[in-house]
């Protein structure tokens, strides 16, 4: 059979957001696979050069917009680690919930675009509206739907509003409800399992050299959650599991994440049990002292984290973001090979892909 | 992480100058084992904070010191590759994971402004493959030996690195 | 009909086929084009065509952004727009709309251009967000196009960041009733 390269993007429903797969095709099994990204590079390390160190806030929330509350947590916990300064304990929780809620959304977005790129609708019919619910609390909580700007170095921005408490933890039981309909949903269907099961299978040792991280090496046995092993804000008093799961393909892959949202609605609830009174946020200083900051934090898509050079005064001299997307979409060649054309859908769907982050 | 994220002179020693001791914790470990096998190469070693060290290394010591990282001392993991600029100087800063002991080792490669090449690790790590792309993409650090060091976020015939302190966009 | 010298009726009976398609062609042409038959046809169709574009424009499945996240959303059973007849289709042949949700790198603007010229007329284009606007956030970005208008005419902008949902259904709200008050006849185009 002729070989031949297939140009999959950048303008395809399959790629959410933009980039490029070109497939070489022997038949229609995959022989190699080349993603291009880059089409939606922004050049934000440059532009946080600019800025102080406030208003790069907006501009980490734009990194990556499925998640976008992890990324701002992420830098304001960086350039706290620069300036030495510590978050009072009930910013710690009022974090926790919000990353937490921020999880579930990300995931039912996920869920929503993979049911539909599956060919099941109302998977994204019935996610999609689930997913409204936490968005209604997070715009409760500060004010937008999609974009925060609600972490601030110091603190969070403002605090809880009033029957917050109340109105999560009811959500939170009703995303378990809506939890277990899910399952049977989608593992009740045939055509759902066999689109997944044995599908895009990453051995272990591959996903841990190509530096895959987050759901991916967790759906690869690998049980290694940053909230678990290395816990930041106030993830040491919170009781929880990790996801892992033993095979290595795209079932294994949506399970993890399943997991992930039954672990979140515990956290949610117990650290809203939890939450000390006290301040919600202490004022930072506005020069930054010169020398180095490092954070990591657990992304729903993998470990996000930054480096931030300072230099003393109130604009960071460099700025680094690893976003778990970038390294994990440089491992879809090994995932690829050997399957079929119409399974490159279920696997690169199943990295749940952000564009935004992989090209900044 | 904001449990005791202070880079203070509390928490730094230097390794080389420690008496020599059963270690109890893994960062000395891996700070004695780095000095004894590249005693010229690597400088001022650090204990940041508990879970990261930060040691300097020489740039013709990179490729063997990471080979010895990956193979006897269990970091499987590498999570960022990053270059900065200064006045007089290109550094390379490569955080590097261990899974099996939880630690973040920060490993700093100064080169020279006129010639920023350092041998790369994507043989060692399929992970640093990207990761060195971009750096060459965006700063123009170049990787002795990477399998294919193109441009990989810009369009491929654009002629400066963005990030560069002398470039204004 | 068509001229002093084009060939009468009884002539055109006589040609080989190629030649008698041309020549019906011609005919044609001007009788719905060009003379009062096309024009009054129009004027009974006018209302009607353009009805059914307004009401079931189709825009191009195409995410750049933050905001195509707010438009995924506006097909979602809370805000949906699909009762105003506005589906997503996937290939560029098929839409009314090229809806730009996001900001425009130069990687990007070549491939953007090309989209736009594969799309059948009628079309519009819709900028939603400030970065299809200006440029948003990364106006002053080296690898950031301000505004899609630099090479692309847009009709309808949505200013937000990310605009909500309910101002994307605004939007094509507005732009329905743009194409209601531009009103032209398919056959002459008047």
């Amino acid at each position: 059979m002729a070989e031949m390269w297939i140009n999959m993007g950048p303008q395809h429903p399959m790629t959410h957001g933009l980039w490029n797969l070109r497939v070489k095709v022997d038949g229609e099994t995959i022989v190699d696979a080349v993603p291009e990204v880059g089409y939606l590079h922004r050049g934000i390390e440059k532009i946080c050069e600019g800025k102080t160190y406030t208003q790069i806030i907006p501009i980490t929330d734009r990194l990556c917009y499925g998640s976008s509350m992890t990324w701002s947590h992420l830098y304001c916990t960086t350039v706290e680690d620069l300036m030495g300064i510590e978050v009072p304990e009930r910013a710690k929780y009022i974090r926790v919930v919000a990353i937490e809620m921020q999880r579930i959304a990300s995931h039912l977005m996920w869920l929503a675009a993979y049911a539909g790129d599956l060919g099941m609708s109302v998977g994204f019919t019935y996610t999609m509206r689930d997913r409204e619910v936490f968005v209604d609390l997070l715009q409760a909580l500060t004010g937008a739907r999609l974009t925060y700007n609600y972490p601030r170095i110091g603190g969070v921005a403002h605090d809880l509003p009033p029957n917050f408490v109340r109105d999560s933890i009811r959500a939170t039981k009703y995303m378990e409800k809506r939890l277990k309909e899910y399952e049977d949903l989608f593992e009740g269907s045939k055509i759902f399992m066999m689109r997944n099961v044995g599908i895009g299978v990453l051995k272990r040792d591959d996903a841990i050299n190509m530096g895959v991280t987050g759901p991916s090496l967790r759906a690869s046995g690998v049980s290694y959650d940053l909230r678990k092993d290395r816990p930041y804000e106030a993830y040491g008093e919170m009781d929880f599991q990790v996801a892992t799961h033993k095979d290595c393909d795209c079932y294994a892959r949506y399970r993890v994440r399943m997991d992930e949202m039954w672990e979140s609605c515990r956290i949610i609830r117990q650290a809203l049990e939890k939450i000390p009174q006290g301040k919600w946020r202490i004022v930072a200083p506005r020069n930054a002292p010169a020398g180095t900051g490092f954070g990591r934090v657990e992304d729903p898509r993998g470990e996000g984290t930054m480096y931030v050079v300072g230099d003393g005064t109130d604009k960071p001299y460099r700025l680094k973001v690893r976003s778990p997307i970038f390294v994990t979409v440089s491992a879809a060649p090994k995932m690829l090979v050997g399957y079929k054309v119409a399974d490159v859908v279920a696997i690169m769907g199943g990295l749940d892909m952000c564009i935004g982050e992989n090209d900044r | 992480m904001s449990e005791g994220g202070k880079a203070s002179s509390a928490g730094a020693r230097d390794i080389e100058s420690a008496p020599s001791r059963i270690d109890a914790n893994p960062e000395d470990r891996v700070l004695r084992a780095l000095a004894e096998s590249f005693p010229k190469s690597v400088s001022d070693g650090e204990k940041v904070r508990p879970g990261l060290v930060r040691a300097h290394i020489d740039r013709s010591d990179l490729y063997p010191a990471c080979r010895m990282l990956r193979d006897s001392l269990g970091f499987e993991h590498i999570s960022m590759i990053s270059a900065v600029e200064y006045d007089n100087r290109f550094e390379v800063v490569y955080h590097i994971t261990s899974y099996s002991t939880r630690l973040v080792l920060e490993l700093i490669v100064p080169t020279p402004k006129d010639d920023p090449t350092v041998d790369s690790v994507s043989a060692i790590w399929g992970g640093a493959n990207w990761q060195e792309r971009e750096a060459y993409d965006l700063m123009g650090i170049v990787f002795r030996n990477h399998p294919k060091l193109e441009r990989i976020l810009l369009p491929k015939d654009v002629l400066y690195h963005p990030l560069r302190k002398d470039f204004r966009g | 009909m068509t001229g002093k010298d084009s060939p009468t009726f009884g002539q055109a009976m006589m040609f080989r086929s190629k030649d008698f398609l041309k020549w019906s062609d011609e005919q044609m042409e001007y009788l719905l084009r060009k003379s009062p038959v096309g024009a009054g046809l129009d004027l009974v169709t006018k209302d009607f065509f353009n009805w059914a574009t307004r009401n079931s424009l189709y825009f191009l499945h195409f995410g750049i952004m933050c905001c195509a996240l707010e438009m995924a959303v506006a097909s979602a059973p809370r805000f949906d727009q699909q009762r105003f007849g506005i589906i997503p289709r996937s290939s560029p042949r098929q839409c009314d709309i090229l809806l730009v949700n996001g900001p425009v790198s130069k990687k990007l603007k070549p491939a953007l251009r090309r989209l736009y010229d594969q799309m059948p007329e009628p079309k519009w284009v819709v900028a939603m967000g400030e970065c299809a606007i200006s440029g948003g956030p990364f106006y002053n970005s080296y690898s950031v196009v301000p505004g899609v208008d630099q090479f692309i005419p847009v009709d309808v902008y949505i200013p937000g960041c990310p605009a909500r949902p309910e101002a994307l259904i605004d939007g094509f709200l507005k732009l329905q009733q743009m194409i209601k008050e531009n009103k032209k006849g398919l056959l002459t185009g008047r």
